[in-house]
């Protein structure tokens, strides 16, 4: 590891300063589970910072917090430990919950945060496609002032996010859940724990009211959010197979049609990890497995 | 079991479960390994490794790394000091000099007082390559019209294998036209063609096991320091110090008597541990004329240090309805990399070794790519051919209807039975190890494994039961210790061979054993080269068999001694004395007692009346005590997703004597559990450059502890006619079942044959034909 200056602000303002001061080739630090690893193994893909900002000491980026009419506040620097463990989290966003705690190991989720994850911006980052499926806000702060993008608009490549220089992710913004919501997140990766998604699906559905005719498991499709990890540059929502679902009845017959439609949907490739027709095979299947099983969920 | 259970009682140590006296030191964080070790004016080295598998250096340009304040030299193969260099020796080619030969082989050194300056100045050493055409898949590469992925070998090396199997028998070095073929060998019995028309059931198939890692905790580590009076002083993590000592002399031209090679405590070895760079850090200190040291990053370890190789596996074997093996025709193909050494010739013994069968003929090739060169792996060369060969038992027994432990028990080899090579087997336990496999639940329980209900969330896996069988032969070397007693009365046991898998506890036990004290009173130390008395490298799983042997030795000169000091004093035939908890005293006397302690002063103290109590074991050991094992598994596969998980394992083993059981279980289990890291997830990739796509811990994986269950151990003894106590190898045998293990279950579960290890979900899946592209 090279030298490099390190900088340890206090609050939002002091770092963006920081940043703008000290202009190009600086590098905000949160938990330092990509960057830090990204930089020992020479496998950046940007040049070696000459600088780095730790963000762990700014307020504005800490923890979460939830209200009904709001919805969830994720800080950026949240760690995946405390939001995993939110009980907020785990009863309203069971989704959001899945994809936070398995995110490497117990020592990994202590110092990695949602904003180190979305903001690495690997098309398998596991807090992604949860988040899409939530429809989720980005809340950014820079030197010209704060944005707001919708977290769809966020990613543009791997490794490439909307942030321009100087700019930094503040929170996450996701709407209260609709009654009659329910989603999942899973992944497929080779091994339990620490280990990097071949393939992660998300699926967030909100039913309708119960038909009257007597259908047990009643109820249509009325809102249905699909995204998928690590088959194609960036997360992505599967919006073929969203649309195809959507005002349909909730069966199975409707949900092995979408999870047909997602496979093709996918433009996985093929790598080290899973070839694409490997990673398109399980498109299918795993979006067949959540949809069941936010089905399941909204009906509880 | 009942003849065991009688011997163990007349032990008071050996055989008894105890805490390894390392223990504390590891857990604890104490212990001390190489990269702990700092030296006045060290300096640390990186290398500067080849981008490309195959290529021709153009030039070097160091220039701008040596203007970084910090650093004092950048070496390449011209600056070295004169050496011997084989070309087709990898050890004594320390830097690629004209030729690069696989991706990551080191080509400058760099040296700097700090280590993260030389990394910088790494990268500021600008090398022109002229890109060669690469030679990566070894089939290929056998073909006449194949481009040579090296310069033809001569004088191959084999010593490492050496270290890890005695076979009896030469391969021959491929000689005449230029060919990426670097060495071939076969074993032929009876007639095939016969034993073939024999069979009621044949099975052909061509298996493929991918190339793996030993994936020590700790990467390679080397510090060398050379000073004025042409000492030579190196501390690596090591299992083979003096092998080290023999090497690095010839090479370096050195008298063996000016090296002094301290094994430090090795953070993990696998057989990966034998030699590396330890003479280019010597060699680089010699430059330099100070000492440095050498740590490698986990990518440049997995890059450049020995893994095992991958092969391929052709296998037609016959079999008669009443489940009798008629014939066996195989034909191996161990990919060696750039440089030869494949454990080709072990794996050819193993393929044939398992069962009688009177029809034989195995043809085996060690072939040359573009890649690093492997080493040994844990009975190096055994995994690959047991995967074919116990995949295949098992199609037959299916076949055929029947049971596929019967068919086992029915062909399996005993005393007497012939390897390939003819040499005959001493007294070995698979058959115990098999009957203690048919004891276990997972096998009793297997017809209801099938019939379990579906999981919770309704998707339907299947269950399945699939076993295997493992074995290693094991390696000789002679050996030496000494035991000596201190004034205090405590003993000191001195040994040469690095302790990788609590050898120096079992030690302890023998020393206190033969000695009638508790554990407590002996101490044991692995020396350095000059001070330590003689061991062969420990690999071959041979440290105990043989090293044990003479500590035994020697703990009983030491007894002798003790008994003549006490019997002069006590005015008495030493026969006459019994010794216990350091006293020693006439037989059904109280009164008439000498402690150790008492004879330690009588023999060290100023003007002391007699010689120091110090008794040399040496022996030489010129026969194999083989290991069996025998593993069992229970997996669920999805067969939606192709994932597989392991639900239940056990493993015997047949250990001989375990003079300390708890060890004896930690290698069974740590054995498997790598074997079933080879099984299901690991493989280094390399693509069609010749160029490793995963060097590092995420995408080369290793089993995690929730990827397996807990691992069943079975210790069988049948004991071995030379070990101590009947000991017999064990450190090896436990890594070699795995993949058919899985295989078979698989099969088992899903009807499914997989061919290709590891057995991924991908390959689960284009088994079953759900994925076809
Ligand atoms: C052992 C191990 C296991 C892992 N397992 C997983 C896994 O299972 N799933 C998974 O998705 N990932 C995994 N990762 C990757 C990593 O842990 C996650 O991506 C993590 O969320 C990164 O967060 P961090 O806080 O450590 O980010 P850092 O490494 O500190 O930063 C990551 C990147 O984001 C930038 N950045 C961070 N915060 C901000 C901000 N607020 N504004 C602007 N830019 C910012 C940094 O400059 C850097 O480029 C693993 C990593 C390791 C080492």
């Amino acid at each position: 590891m090279r030298p490099f200056e390190y900088f340890a602000p206090t609050s939002l303002q002091e770092a963006i300063d920081v940043l703008r001061q000290r202009g190009d080739g600086g590098r905000p630090l949160a938990g330092g589970t990509d960057l830090v690893v990204q930089m020992k193994e020479g496998v950046l893909r940007f040049p070696y910072p000459e600088y780095v900002v730790s963000l762990r000491r700014l307020p504005e980026l800490k923890g979460m917090d939830f209200s009904e009419a709001t919805g969830l506040r994720l800080g950026a620097g949240a760690t995946f430990a405390e939001v995993a463990e939110s009980p907020v989290v785990r009863e309203r966003y069971p989704i959001i919950a899945e994809g936070a705690s398995i995110v490497g190991s117990v020592q990994t989720m202590n110092m990695a945060t949602v904003g180190g994850n979305l903001c690495n911006a690997a098309p398998s980052a596991d807090i992604a496609p949860p988040l899409l499926a939530c429809e989720a806000t980005a809340r950014i702060a820079g030197p010209s002032g704060q944005r707001t993008v919708p977290l769809d608009e966020f990613f543009v490549g791997p490794g490439e996010t909307v942030l321009r220089p100087g700019e930094l992710l503040v929170e996450v913004l996701v709407p209260p859940p609709p009654p009659r919501t329910g989603g999942a997140y899973r992944r497929h990766t080779p091994r339990k724990q620490m280990d990097i998604a071949v393939v992660g699906v998300a699926a967030l559905v909100t039913l309708g009211p119960s038909t009257s005719s007597g259908q047990a498991d009643g109820g249509a499709f009325q809102r249905v959010r699909l995204a998928l990890g690590a088959v194609a540059p960036t997360p992505v929502r599967a919006r073929n197979a969203e649309a195809r679902l959507e005002g349909r009845p909730a069966s199975d017959e409707a949900i092995a049609g979408a999870a047909a439609i997602a496979h093709d949907e996918a433009k996985p490739i093929s790598d080290v990890r899973g070839s694409a027709a490997f990673r398109r095979h399980l498109v299918g299947v795993m979006t067949e497995r959540l949809l069941k099983e936010a089905v399941a969920r909204a009906r509880r | 079991m009942a003849k065991e259970t009688i011997t163990r009682q007349e032990y008071r140590v050996v055989g008894k479960a105890v805490t390894r006296i390392d223990a504390a030191g590891k857990v604890t964080g104490k212990t001390v390994y190489a990269d702990d070790m700092h030296l006045p004016r060290l300096l640390h080295a990186k290398l500067v490794m080849a981008p490309y598998a195959h290529a021709r250096i153009k030039s070097i340009d160091s220039a701008k790394a040596r203007r970084l304040p910090g650093v004092e030299a950048v070496v390449t193969a011209a600056d070295l000091p004169p050496h011997r260099k084989n070309p087709s020796n990898r050890r004594e080619v320390l830097l690629a000099e004209d030729e690069v030969l696989f991706y990551g082989q080191p080509v400058a050194a760099v040296l700097a007082s700090d280590p993260h300056v030389a990394e910088e100045a790494r990268d500021l050493v600008r090398v022109e390559y002229e890109e060669l055409p690469p030679v990566v898949d070894p089939v290929a590469a056998m073909a006449e019209d194949s481009p040579l992925a090296r310069s033809p070998v001569s004088e191959v090396d084999r010593t490492e294998e050496k270290g890890h199997i005695a076979t009896g028998v030469e391969q021959r070095e491929e000689q005449g036209k230029p060919s990426n073929i670097a060495s071939e060998m076969s074993f032929k019995r009876g007639d095939l063609e016969e034993g073939f028309a024999g069979a009621d059931a044949v099975v052909e198939g061509t298996w493929w096991s991918g190339m793996v890692h030993q994936s020590y905790i700790e990467p390679h580590v080397t510090i060398a320091d050379y000073d004025a009076t042409g000492e030579l002083s190196i501390w690596t993590s090591t299992q083979a110090p003096f092998y080290i000592r023999d090497e690095v002399s010839e090479i370096l031209e050195i008298p063996e008597t000016k090296v002094r090679v301290t094994a430090t405590e090795v953070g993990g070895g696998f057989g990966g541990k034998i030699f590396l760079y330890e003479t280019l850090v010597a060699a680089l200190a010699m430059v330099v004329r100070r000492p440095v040291k050498l740590t490698m990053s986990r990518k440049e370890d997995i890059l450049a240090a020995t893994p095992a190789p991958q092969a391929v596996v052709e296998l037609k074997t016959g079999m008669k309805a009443d489940g009798t093996l008629t014939a066996l025709q195989a034909r191996l193909i161990y990919d060696s990399g750039a440089f030869p050494g494949a454990p080709m010739l072990p794996g050819c013994l193993i393929i044939g070794g398992y069962y009688k069968c009177a029809n034989l003929g195995i043809q085996g090739y060690e072939v040359l790519t573009n890649k690093v060169s492997v080493g040994a792996l844990r009975a190096p060369g055994a995994h690959n051919a047991t995967f074919a060969i116990e995949s295949a038992v098992d199609m037959m027994a299916r076949k055929l209807g029947l049971d596929p432990l019967e068919v086992r028990l029915k062909n399996a080899v005993e005393k007497g039975d012939p390897l390939p090579s003819g040499q005959p087997y001493p007294a070995i336990g698979l058959k115990e190890c098999l009957q203690a496999i048919s004891e276990t639940a997972v096998w009793n329980e297997r017809r209801d494994s099938r019939k379990h209900p579906n999981r919770p969330d309704g998707h339907p896996p299947a269950r399945g039961v699939g076993l295997a069988v493992g074995g290693w032969l094991g390696g000789l070397q002679p050996a030496s210790a000494t035991v000596g007693l201190n004034g205090d009365g405590t003993i000191n046991v001195i040994v040469g061979a690095a302790d990788i898998t609590g050898t120096n506890t079992s030690f302890a036990q023998i020393a206190a054993e033969e000695l009638n004290v508790p554990m407590s009173m002996v101490n044991v130390t692995t020396g350095d080269t000059k001070t330590a008395p003689y061991a062969g490298m420990s690999a071959g799983s041979k440290t105990t068999f043989t090293v044990g042997r003479a500590v035994k030795l020697a703990a009983d000169e030491a007894r002798r001694q003790i008994l003549e000091i006490a019997g002069h004093r006590l005015e008495t035939a030493p026969d006459d004395l019994e010794m216990k908890d350091g006293v020693v005293r006439i037989k059904g006397s109280t009164d008439k007692t000498l402690t150790f302690g008492r004879i330690g002063h009588m023999s060290t103290g100023f003007a002391a009346r007699y010689a120091p109590v110090v008794g040399t074991g040496t022996i030489t050991a010129r026969r194999q005590a083989p290991g069996f094992t025998v593993q069992i598994a229970e997996v669920e596969v999805d067969p939606d997703t192709g994932e597989v998980t392991l639900l239940r394992y056990a493993i015997a083993q047949d250990a001989g004597f375990a003079i300390n059981p708890l060890s004896v279980e930690g290698q069974m289990q740590g054995g498997a559990s790598q074997g079933l890291g080879i099984a299901l997830s690991e493989e280094m990739v390399y693509d069609d450059k010749g160029r490793l796509l995963n060097p590092n811990f995420l995408d080369y994986r290793l089993p995690t502890t929730r990827d397996l269950p807990p691992i069943e151990a079975i210790i069988v003894e049948v004991p071995s006619e030379d070990g101590p106590y009947g000991a017999r190898i064990v450190g090896e045998p436990s890594i070699v079942a795995g993949a058919a293990v899985i295989a078979n279950a698989v099969a088992d579960a899903a009807g499914v044959r997989v061919y290709d290890a590891p057995i991924t979900p991908e390959r689960v899946l284009r088994a079953m034909g759900k994925i076809k592209e």
